[in-house]
């Protein structure tokens, strides 16, 4: 027993410790020092700061501004999740199986992600307010010359759009993994059997496909959550603030109102809320890969 | 299971590959638009972009000259090899630190190392805005380690820690069987040479798609080198075309040339390390 | 599998190789550049003008060959608020000396951050436009910008088939008329309203505080009063406001599709004649250049135009005021880098490089009165030109830094049709309110 301590305190020395001790100064101790701040009134700038105790935690709960972006994004969130993972399975069920070109266009679907969330929010916009505006003049198609992003709704829609387009490559890769590390002697097994198409689908490759679920939708829900770049550049928030999802909306509180305290107390909470529903999820996850 | 059988198989098989292949062409040329659009308004003045973005014979016709405009006006030499450098060692750094780290996860599955793996996995839903200040007042305002090159190094290793760390982990738990480690160490191998010679190769795949994944947000990234880097020589690409966005309106032809060009080297890469990935993934599921 | 590895560690081995090489070389040049700046002196300036950025640069060089120092100019682009950029700077301890801001943000750190500069010599060249805080000046008047509505005079003459004179438009009756007699004419649509919320929320709603009675002092007092729960369904300026914001609505060349309406096509649109008026200001000309407008282009400014009274000054005159101020950084920078950031700040008011790239390379108006050098510009030269006739009003008003983009969500509402005057009177009045 002590014998296998002392083994896990060197090994931990000599493996885990240089990796943890740049984490945690990169991460944990800003993370914990923005945690103080919540505490006090400081304006981002100021060089004075006095403790206000929970008083930036009960002006977030009075936001109702906070609430509502935190709703909308809730529910891009659901949407955005189950979009971006179901192309992406299909891409990669497509892709896994030796058709033609295969690599090219898995290279292809995954070429969004070259991009960076700025540029790529500014290359959409113009697609969307320019492009497919053109498209519709020239066909003489009304629907399409209005641009997409002058609607609250329809600007919805081109924020989801985009993230799919851009999302589905990255997941894409982790489910061809996924598919590439099934052993071939149980779908051979399977094929044996005479489980083919949809049931060889349901009842074999799904549930060993769990693991790359859960980390495919572990990476969607916190990607999503947490996007700030493509909402920024591609709606600004708008047409008149209706796509403005959190993090758009803490960073606002934070830096355009100057409430530094508050907008830092209202990430902390998307913080715990994003936690609270990816922790949920994996656990879940892992209790079906368990199962299986 | 008759001939006959079998030959409707083959043809129905034929007809369901045609159609999965229309598919997969069609969702292709949907995910290209942008980057087509892209490309071909990068050859035109801003005029010719707000006009007619479809036209292909713009009034002032084609030209390289965004390009050359972009190339001189980003500094791009400088840039590229800062991006580069920058790209590399960090890439390089997470990825060793992160397999390490993981393995010892994995294999010394005791309190401590449970409490530090859900403590990083909780941090990859940190919102950057968040930490984004304290950072910047940690290491500037109270240790002056800004404007570094290394700083930024540093940063993104720590940043990407989590996700590395994490696939890894699930990766290793499922491929690596413990029984080589085993003989390993019957051999005599150290423990560093148990993980390098024997661990670290075995996860051959996984490190390809992280390396990939890692370069790509590292080479793209933006808001935290703008926190890190404020003097112009050591800038990164993201950083040199910011300049392209104005206050009110941005240079449409130069962004477009810029971004072809960022993109540029990362594409050429990709593409050359995509058949070693590939078949990387391949080798390491079939053994 | 093994091929993989093996390319990966070569890859690996080689940027070790290329990174030993740089961190030497690296650690040479700071060093270098380290002894370097101790024979002199270096400074930042932080632009949040993207557009001039070039510019400034230029006139940089030429300072260093001119005084020997160095001013290193950092931009803050698109997507990056400069308030966020030097908060993260200061929180960094990297602050930079010289600092381009907008009042706004020159009031908010002024008293804590900003060297006080009222004994300086060039505050007596831009009085009128100087920024004061309880008395004191904290920021340099770095440039004029006016805003109103501009015309395109080509386009409107030949439309109209007669010659127009810009001064004739000083009343909401005459621009309707004119409005009526283009429409008549052929041009459907002569007006585009871009969907901006800087633009609609800052810019044009603005004026209800700036034609207040055309001083900053009158634009807090209107201020003010809203603050204190007057309705603004009661202020004329108001009431004025909204009746000329439908009138351009109802002849706006977006109508079908008014958030589709950007900024860059509304240069575009302008410049190509497709319509005769935008409502902007000055900083419009190098993108109504990109949409192919000449420097000999027949462009100028009509005034917002507020209610029927001719003789008011919000018909005659245009607002212009030093949007963008300097203040040089007290806190983190040492006194031979406040030095040299103030000399910087003389060398555009006095020196003659300094006083022609000004206006050359940045093609921005001068708030200094003592430079003698043109604006290359229509718009620019309007402005002289006004400037010299006393037909400018030079209220700025201050409001809190979120004021664009709540109000300009509330107007971006208003131009889609999706919201009453009422609506937007009481999304005005709950604003003011809650700041007090």
């Amino acid at each position: 027993m002590k014998k296998s301590t002392i083994y896990d305190i060197k090994a931990g020395l000599m493996f885990a410790l240089p990796g943890l001790l740049v984490f945690f100064l990169v991460v944990i101790i800003p993370f914990v020092y923005g945690f103080y701040l919540t505490f006090t009134d400081w304006n981002g700038v100021s060089q004075v700061k006095s403790m206000v105790g929970f008083q930036n935690y009960i002006d977030t709960f009075k936001d109702t501004e906070f609430w509502s972006s935190m709703w909308l994004t809730l529910r891009y969130v659901v949407i955005s999740v189950i979009l971006v993972n179901t192309v992406a399975f299909l891409l990669a069920y497509l892709l896994s199986n030796g058709i033609k070109g295969q690599n090219f266009f898995r290279a292809g679907f995954f070429t969004p992600n070259l991009i960076g969330g700025v540029v790529l929010g500014f290359i959409w916009k113009f697609i969307f307010s320019n492009v497919f505006t053109a498209v519709g003049k020239t066909l003489g198609a009304d629907w399409l010359s209005k641009s997409m992003l002058s609607a609250p709704k329809s600007a919805y829609f081109a924020l989801i759009l985009v993230t799919v387009w851009q999302l589905a490559g990255y997941m894409m890769l982790i489910y061809i993994a996924g598919f590439t590390g099934l052993s071939h002697d149980v779908l051979e097994a399977a094929s044996i059997d005479g489980a083919t198409g949809w049931r060889r689908m349901r009842s074999i490759i799904l549930p060993l496909m769990v693991p790359s679920f859960v980390i495919c939708i572990f990476l969607t829900l916190s990607r999503t959550f947490m996007v700030y770049d493509l909402n920024l550049t591609l709606t600004k928030g708008g047409p008149y603030a209706s796509t403005r999802l959190v993090a758009m909306h803490v960073y606002e509180k934070a830096f355009t109102s100057r409430n530094y305290g508050v907008g830092q107390a209202e990430a902390l909470f998307l913080f715990v809320v994003v936690a609270l529903i990816s922790g949920l999820q994996v656990w879940m996850g892992r209790k079906k890969e368990v199962a299986a | 299971m008759t001939d006959a059988s079998k030959k409707v198989g083959g043809t129905k098989k034929i007809v369901i590959d045609i159609v999965l292949f229309a598919l997969v062409v069609v969702l292709f040329v949907i995910f290209m638009i942008p980057f087509l659009m892209t490309i071909l308004n990068s050859f035109k003045v801003k005029m010719d972009i707000l006009r007619d973005p479809l036209s292909l014979s713009p009034s002032k016709g084609f030209s390289f000259s965004n390009y050359v405009e972009a190339f001189q006006k980003m500094n791009y030499l400088t840039a590229f090899f800062n991006s580069f450098i920058v790209t590399g060692l960090s890439t390089f750094f997470v990825t060793v630190l992160s397999a390490m780290c993981a393995y010892y996860y994995v294999r010394h599955d005791n309190k401590f190392s449970r409490i530090c793996s859900s403590l990083m996995s909780a941090s990859m839903i940190i919102p950057f805005q968040a930490i984004m200040i304290p950072l910047v007042y940690i290491y500037g305002a109270r240790l002056g380690l800004l404007n570094h090159r290394g700083t930024l190094i540093f940063m993104h290793t720590g940043f990407a820690m989590s996700m590395s760390v994490f696939i890894f982990q699930g990766f290793i738990k499922s491929n690596v069987p413990l029984a080589l480690e085993e003989a390993a160490k019957i051999d005599g191998c150290g423990r560093y040479r148990t993980f390098f010679q024997i661990v670290f190769p075995l996860l051959g795949p996984t490190t390809a798609t992280l390396i990939i994944l890692n370069v790509l947000a590292f080479w793209n990234d933006y808001l935290l080198p703008s926190l890190v880097l404020g003097v112009k020589a050591i800038k990164t690409l993201p950083l040199s075309t910011y300049e392209f966005y104005g206050t009110f309106s941005a240079d449409y032809g130069l962004i477009m040339a810029a971004l072809i060009l960022t993109v540029l080297p990362i594409l050429v890469i990709y593409l050359v390390l995509q058949k070693a990935i590939i078949s990387g993934v391949v080798a390491g599921a079939v053994k | 599998m093994k091929k993989s590895i093996a390319l990966i560690s070569v890859v690996l081995a080689l940027l070790m190789i290329v990174a030993g090489c740089s961190k030497n070389s690296s650690s040479d040049t700071s060093a270098s550049s380290k002894s370097a700046s101790s024979a002199k002196v270096s400074i930042t300036l932080l632009n949040s003008k993207g557009e001039i950025q070039t510019g400034l640069e230029k006139i940089a060089a030429q300072f260093e060959k001119d005084k020997g120092i160095h001013v290193e100019v950092i931009a803050c682009g698109a997507g990056e608020v400069p308030y966020t950029k030097i908060t993260t700077m200061y929180n960094s301890g990297n602050a930079p000396t010289l600092a381009i801001l907008d009042p706004t943000d020159i009031v908010a750190l002024a008293k804590e951050y900003a060297l006080d500069l009222t004994g300086e010599a060039w505050t007596a060249e831009t009085d009128a436009l100087n920024l004061t805080i309880d008395g004191k000046i904290y920021s340099f008047p770095f440039c004029v910008e006016g805003r109103g509505i501009i015309y395109n005079q080509d386009a409107i003459e030949s439309v109209l088939g007669r010659a127009f004179d810009p001064d004739t438009i000083n009343s909401y009756s005459s621009f309707k008329a004119i409005l009526e007699e283009l429409r008549a004419k052929g041009m459907e649509n002569p007006v585009f309203v871009a969907k901006e919320d800087w633009s609609l929320g800052a810019h044009q709603l603005g004026f209800i505080y700036d034609a207040y009675d055309g001083t900053t002092a009158g634009s807090a007092e209107i201020i003010n009063s809203l603050k204190n729960g007057t309705d603004p369904l009661t202020v004329d300026r108001f009431n004025q406001f909204v009746d000329t914001m439908d009138l351009l609505l109802e002849y706006n060349f977006a109508k079908a599709d008014p958030l589709g309406a950007d900024y860059d096509q509304g240069a575009l649109e302008l410049a190509c004649g497709n319509v005769a008026f935008w409502p902007n200001g000055c900083w419009a000309w190098p993108n109504l250049v990109e949409g192919g407008a000449e420097s000999d282009g027949r462009f100028g400014f009509i005034s917002f135009v507020l209610g029927d009274d001719t003789s008011d000054f919000a018909n005659t005159m245009i607002q212009a005021s030093a949007s963008k101020q300097i203040m040089v950084d007290r806190i983190q920078s040492s006194s031979e880098e406040q030095e040299a950031a103030k000399e910087f700040i003389s060398y555009l008011v006095y020196n003659d490089n300094g006083q022609r790239m000004f206006v050359e390379e940045t093609a921005l108006i001068p708030a200094a009165k003592n430079n003698p050098y043109e604006p290359l510009d229509p718009l620019g030269k309007d402005i002289a030109k006004r400037t010299a006739e006393g037909r400018l009003y030079t209220s700025c008003f201050i409001a809190p830094s979120d004021h664009w983009s709540v109000m300009g969500a509330a107007m971006q509402k208003y131009i889609a049709g999706m919201s009453s005057k009422k609506e937007l009177a009481s999304t005005l009045s709950q604003y003011w309110k809650a700041q007090k």
